[in-house]
């Protein structure tokens, strides 16, 4: 249990700083509603010094992905610092503009601690995602993660189009949980286990005698596809546009990084029980059935994504497609997997994805940044081409984030975004994925029509004559996250390395071995590593808390 | 056929070395040497970082500056401040030298590596004495220079002073990384670092259409030479597997190819390492402004003359000379490169030497000047002589510089008067004095009166070396005629605008109506402190040749002498010998190399100051006769007694077209606009057609068919919350069909 702990000291932070901030941000006094951000900052802070000094994860995962915690946790907890930055002002905007005015102040109508509490609720179950190791653990991260963005949602903006993303989200984040959760269900009845490392056992045991079980694979399918809503790959990416352009644009940001996070980590995970060893001696291939569906939903997810995004005048639409093609992009490193073990990055499609989360957070929340400091004068946000016409000239700062993180996404050397396309290329390459390389060297093209766009109509064009125009909005804490995110843009590729050197580390991934025979199953579990006893128990409270 | 006459010069000079060698303490291995030199690549202290960052913090806090609208001189006092502690830590960095190269790191850059080979170019500095020399006269003459500038910019106080100055900085910067960088890349960094500071610079005055278009005409014909340098440097990776100093230096090939290269062997020297030296060297004279990429030069001088004496004279633009200096050890491996960069430069010093003698501007007349020089230097290195060219960086260096700043007075003081045909006796004006008298010993020291001026030093030991190295004896008489021509036109220019009768007509920049009423500005201390002191230099510099003479041959030398640009094991003895040393000539006796090492009958070095001596005295009088005034002024010959009028132009009249022809620079820039710049334009305008009606239309169908399928598809983005919900599901089915019942039935898979 001690050792459970260790590994989890970043979420107690997080958990703790969440009970606070629903208390302080209802406080009537000003100074201690005000003081609600800094609690989940200096509690982000605290996880971040946690995760550094973590010990890894070699327990709980039964030695699966034995060092990925800290550098997760790390990626989560800095790319939540730059997002809580962005999310100043998003509620109680008017009521703190009444209380400014005179007024008596209204926690009934008040939003601030709710939304602190589930940005950080969102946070520690994004975090509980990455320490996961067990089936219904991970089934319950993922809602831990999903369920206060719902909310988040919601209460984003006062306009009615927030609810209605919020309703669509939400019953379809229920239906997408359904189905992953009826896929992790399959799995336990074809394995007897809810325990990863135990279910990689029982799948390596099977291919060993001729392959994995009909109903195991189905299971997987099922709860592949199930997860695809997290990541808003195709079939499961229809709400993404909607409801993106529903919520605020911090919100939207981080909808963009969190659940696609959360997606990839346990993706990976139900990826990492059946292995990247199938078929040929050296190894780098998922089984047939499990990459056909990785490959085919890569390949939609990225076209139907640059495609769509064609057409859009809404830059928070452009941003949603764009979403989806880059996990498309990303699916492209989970179906290379580890490579050779011990080789080099360039060959590690894990290692590509877990720097790209990094890059494509940093990117995503610059853009998103530049969107929340501008609005009109009627308080909506920026959100038509139009209003970003010009930019460079009008706001020279926002401007030029805007072009800087928009060029990074469509990966335009040397910018970061580059340095992480480059590894899911190679690791592709490497995998022998060829026909995917080419879609994915296609896809990037296209993906340049919408992302010049951006980047023209925000250098080159002029303002005009617009109905409505744009002004920068008094939250200056959101330009600061433009500002960080566009530097770390900038010059991330001259200090990549430990970056890279983190998410290489991270990426170590260790088969399972096969147990002897089918029969044995009982005596095997014993006979595996000592934590698995410990983590069934652990296996057992959640089962009890279900119950 | 030439340059196989040349090689065989080359490898029959080198053989008889070997053969000598063998009674020398340096053992039969050519590259023992180099290979002693890079064994012992020691970590140096961390403070030479210091010498780098330091301007680069000048670059940033100018940048600040700008940023607040700073409007006074601290600019120029914070770039002078961070330029003199970056020389005194060079200083240091000479004074702790001991005698071994070292690197030092800054930071990771790009440190990759794949299965047993590796990618290595670290943000690291390798320091030896070639480092140490180069350093020492880059930021000692950049911080003089800032001094100077500081008065000259000040019309521009304000946006224009902080950009200039920020700049200034990153030029320091740039070069630095040029010249201490310890791999290629930070070779290249600092070598497209200093060109596009080069590029800003120039282009300073950039409202005004002729230093514009000089500035791109500098940036693109620099371009070519990149090129070249950017192709050297893969080839090196290609074929050495590394590009880091220390490791190409003791590469063991490498070595090989040098032993083959000392006895004339080139067969077993594979083409591909060959082509390095060629290609290193197309850099090299793009950068050194050599011919036929030297026509950039000579228009660089639309930039603040500040930056003429600095980038386009002193310390840029031997960043060639530096680049085959330091990778003499390559250059010697190409059958080919030597006695090529040997015959470029001799034609280039000729070439300039004779425009320079027609040109009225006298800002011009430098810039040729610089280009012919330049020409000296690349003379040498392919002469088998990097003493004589780095001492001539080194001499030239401090008198050019003076030279140009002294022009730069004189632009600065008459409102921008450069012509020579309207100044007249600015020497006895009031307050011109100083100015006068260092442009003396700055032309003195470029025309190279024997003896009394550090020019004559270095410009002799490249002669001499010409007659004693076979098979360039024409090379060295063609230089001798250029060392006259180059005394007659600096001469001319110091005669007409500095003695005579007093007479100035002041230059575009005068704003007043009435001409007569015009009053030239004197400079001021901080221009005068900055001549005085590179007067000095210059004349110091002579006892540098006293300095380590019988050894090395003077204290450039025995910098030289430990570091990459020594190829002193394997001709050691033959050079010495043939230099007329006492016991080494001994050595040479037996095998017969006398003979080459003769001028006029006598030894090399000797006859050379002879005849260049007199050459240079000759050209000297014969600028009096044509252009110095009457009088003693004009050494008692000069017949000049009026400003615009002088013997010159009866002579000139009588020559026919020849003078128009060299004033308007031999054609070489219609030649070119005819033969490269129309051509391209011909081309870019066909281009410019196919690309907006066959290209473009292929484009928007592109572009166009996505957008006809993404229409398609758009419906699916109902909104609908139920629609969203059924596809999702019929998503779901719809791939697990595919999967289960196509892709496993067709795969066999159960």
């Amino acid at each position: 249990m001690t050792e459970k702990l260790a590994i989890l000291w970043p979420e107690i932070f997080l958990f703790i700083a969440t009970c606070l901030v629903m208390i302080t941000g209802q406080w009537p006094s000003r100074a201690i509603r005000a003081f609600t951000p800094w609690i989940c900052a200096v509690a982000l802070f605290a996880a971040f010094g946690a995760a550094m000094s973590s010990p890894g994860s070699g327990s709980a995962h039964g030695g699966m992905f034995p060092e990925i915690v800290p550098y997760a946790k790390m990626l989560i907890a800095a790319v939540g610092m730059l997002i809580l930055l962005l999310l100043s002002g998003t509620v109680d905007r008017e009521l703190e503009a009444e209380v400014d005015a005179g007024k008596p102040f209204s926690s009934i109508r008040s939003n601030r601690g709710e939304f602190y509490a589930f940005f950080m609720f969102s946070l520690t179950g994004l975090m509980l995602t990455a320490s996961a190791d067990d089936l219904i653990w991970l089934f319950l991260a993922l809602e831990l993660t999903s369920l206060p963005t719902y909310i988040m949602v919601a209460i984003s903006t006062e306009r009615k189009k927030s609810l209605e993303a919020a309703v669509k989200y939400f019953f379809l984040g229920a239906l997408g949980a359904a189905i992953f959760l009826y896929g992790f269900a399959l799995i336990y009845g074809a394995t007897g286990s809810t325990n990863l490392s135990e279910i990689a056992t029982v799948f390596a045991t099977q291919t060993a005698n001729g392959g994995i079980s009909s109903l195991g694979m189905i299971g997987l399918l099922i709860a592949i596809i199930g997860i695809a809503f997290k990541i808003a790959a195709v079939p499961m990416h229809f709400y993404t546009p909607d409801v993106y352009q529903g919520a605020a644009s911090p919100v939207a940001a981080m909808l963009a990084f969190v659940p696609k996070t959360a997606g990839f980590l346990a993706l990976m995970f139900i990826l990492g029980t059946v292995g990247w060893n199938d078929g040929t001696a050296g190894g780098g291939h998922l089984p047939v059935a499990i990459e056909a569906t990785l490959w085919i939903m890569a390949a939609l997810t990225m076209t139907v994504g640059n495609i769509l995004a064609l057409l859009q005048t809404s830059v928070k639409r452009i941003l949603a497609y764009s979403s989806i093609a880059h996990s498309g992009y990303m699916l492209v490193g989970l179906i290379a997997g580890p490579g050779i073990i011990g080789g080099p990055f360039y060959q590690n499609g894990l290692a590509a994805v877990l720097f790209y989360l990094l890059t494509y957070g940093i990117m995503t929340v610059g853009v998103f940044a530049v969107l929340a400091s501008l609005e009109h004068r009627n308080g909506d946000e920026a959100d038509d081409m139009d209003d970003i016409r010009g930019l460079c000239k009008s706001h020279p700062v926002l401007g030029w984030t805007l072009v800087i993180c928009t060029l990074s996404m469509l990966g335009f050397p040397p910018l970061l975004g580059f340095l992480g396309k480059v590894g899911l290329f190679t690791s592709g390459i490497a995998a022998g994925q060829y026909a995917l390389i080419v879609i994915l060297g296609i896809n990037s093209a296209i993906a340049a029509c919408y992302y010049l766009r951006l980047v023209a109509a925000a250098y080159i064009d002029d303002k005009g004559k617009v109905s409505s125009p744009v002004y920068a909005s008094p939250f200056a804490t959101r330009k600061i996250a433009g500002v960080v995110s566009a530097f770390f843009v900038l010059f991330l590729l001259v200090f990549a390395q430990p970056m890279i050197n983190g998410a290489y580390n991270a990426s170590k991934y260790v088969p399972a071995v096969a147990g002897e025979v089918e029969h044995n199953d009982h005596t095997d579990r014993h006979t595996q590593s000592s934590p698995a006893k410990a983590d069934e128990d652990v296996a057992l409270t959640h089962k009890a808390l279900i119950d | 056929m030439m340059t196989a006459s040349i090689l065989s010069s080359f490898t029959s000079f080198v053989s008889p070395a070997m053969v000598s060698d063998a009674s020398g303490d340096h053992g039969g291995n050519a590259s023992a040497h180099l290979a002693n030199m890079v064994e012992h690549v020691g970590i140096g202290p961390k403070w030479v970082l210091l010498i780098v960052f330091l301007p680069l913090l000048g670059f940033v806090l100018n940048a600040i500056y700008a940023a607040t609208s700073n409007k006074t001189k601290l600019p120029a006092w914070t770039t002078i401040a961070l330029l003199a502690a970056s020389f005194i830590a060079t200083l240091a960095m000479f004074l702790s030298y001991e005698g071994t190269p070292y690197t030092v790191h800054a930071f990771d850059w790009f440190n990759l590596h794949y299965g047993d080979k590796s990618f290595v170019a670290n943000f690291s500095f390798y320091v030896d004495k070639l480092t140490i020399l180069w350093m020492l006269f880059v930021t000692g003459l950049a911080t003089l220079i800032a001094l100077y500038a500081s008065e000259y910019m000040s019309h521009d106080i304000g946006a224009g002073y902080c950009r200039f100055f920020a700049a200034f900085g990153l030029f320091v910067f740039s070069m630095s990384c040029l010249v201490m960088g310890d791999n290629m890349l930070m070779l290249y960094l600092g070598w497209e670092g200093v060109g596009l500071c080069s590029y800003l610079l120039i282009g300073y005055f950039y409202k005004k259409p002729s230093a514009v278009a000089a500035a791109k005409k500098a940036f693109i014909v620099n371009r070519i030479g990149d090129l070249g340098l950017a192709l050297g440097i893969y080839l090196t990776f290609v074929h050495f597997g590394t590009i880091q100093y220390a490791e190409l230096f003791a590469n063991e090939t490498l070595h090989n190819y040098i032993n083959a290269a000392a006895v004339g062997d080139f067969s077993g020297i594979p083409g591909e390492a060959q082509w390095i030296a060629l290609l290193l060297m197309i850099g090299a004279f793009g950068k050194s402004a050599q011919f036929p990429l030297y026509v950039w030069l000579p228009d660089a001088m639309e930039g603040p003359t500040p930056v003429s004496a600095l980038i386009h004279a002193a310390t840029m633009v031997t960043a060639g000379v530096y680049l085959i200096a330091r990778f003499y050890p390559v250059f010697l491996i190409s059958e080919n490169a030597l006695p090529i960069v040997a015959w470029i430069g001799t034609i280039t010093a000729f070439l300039a030497a004779t425009i320079g003698m027609a040109q009225f501007d006298i800002k011009r007349i430098m810039a040729y000047s610089t280009v012919s020089q330049l020409g000296y230097m690349f003379a040498a290195l392919g002469m088998l002589s990097t003493t004589g060219a780095a001492f001539h960086v080194l001499t030239h260096a401090f008198f050019k510089a003076l030279l140009f700043l002294a022009c730069g007075a004189v632009m600065h003081g008459f409102a921008g008067q450069l012509d020579l045909r309207k100044l007249s006796g600015v020497a006895w004006m009031k307050g011109w004095g100083i100015v006068g008298v260092t442009m003396l010993i700055g032309c003195m020291n470029l025309a190279g009166l024997p003896y009394i001026t550090s020019g004559f030093y270095s410009k002799d030991m490249i002669l001499a070396e010409a007659f004693i190295t076979p098979g360039y004896r024409l090379i060295g008489w063609i230089l001798v005629i250029t060392a006259i021509m180059t005394a007659y036109y600096t001469f001319r220019v110091f005669f007409r605008v500095f003695l005579g009768e007093q007479h100035a007509e002041p230059g575009e920049d005068f704003h007043g109506d009435d001409k007569s009423d015009f009053h030239p500005h004197a400079p001021g201390w901080a221009v005068n402190t900055v001549l005085i002191t590179l007067a000095t230099c210059s004349m110091l510099a002579i006892s540098l040749a006293y300095i380590d003479k019988a050894e090395h041959h003077g204290w450039v030398g025995s910098m030289v002498a430990e570091s990459t640009a020594s190829f002193h094991s394997p001709y050691a003895g033959a050079v010495y010998a043939a230099h007329g040393g006492g016991e080494l000539h001994a050595v040479a006796g037996p095998v017969g190399h006398a003979a080459p090492g003769t001028v006029l009958g006598m030894d090399a070095h000797k006859g050379m100051i002879l005849v260049s001596g007199l050459g240079a005295i000759f050209g000297v009088f014969v600028a009096a006769y044509f252009h110095g005034p009457k009088g003693w002024q004009g050494l008692f010959v000069g017949g000049r007694t009026e400003a615009g009028k002088c013997r010159m132009d009866a002579v000139a009249k009588r020559m026919g077209p020849i003078p128009r022809m060299a004033e308007n620079k031999w054609y070489v820039d219609e030649f070119y606009a005819m033969v490269l710049v129309t051509p391209l334009r011909v081309i870019a305008h066909v281009f410019h057609w196919i690309d907006k009606l066959l290209l473009d239309g292929l484009v928007n169908l592109v572009g166009f068919l996505p957008r006809v399928f993404a229409w398609i598809i758009r419906p699916s983005q109902s909104g609908v919350l139920q629609g969203y919900a059924v596809s999702m599901v019929g998503g779901l089915a719809i791939l697990l069909f595919v999967v289960l019942v196509v892709v496993m039935r067709a795969g066999g898979v159960a």
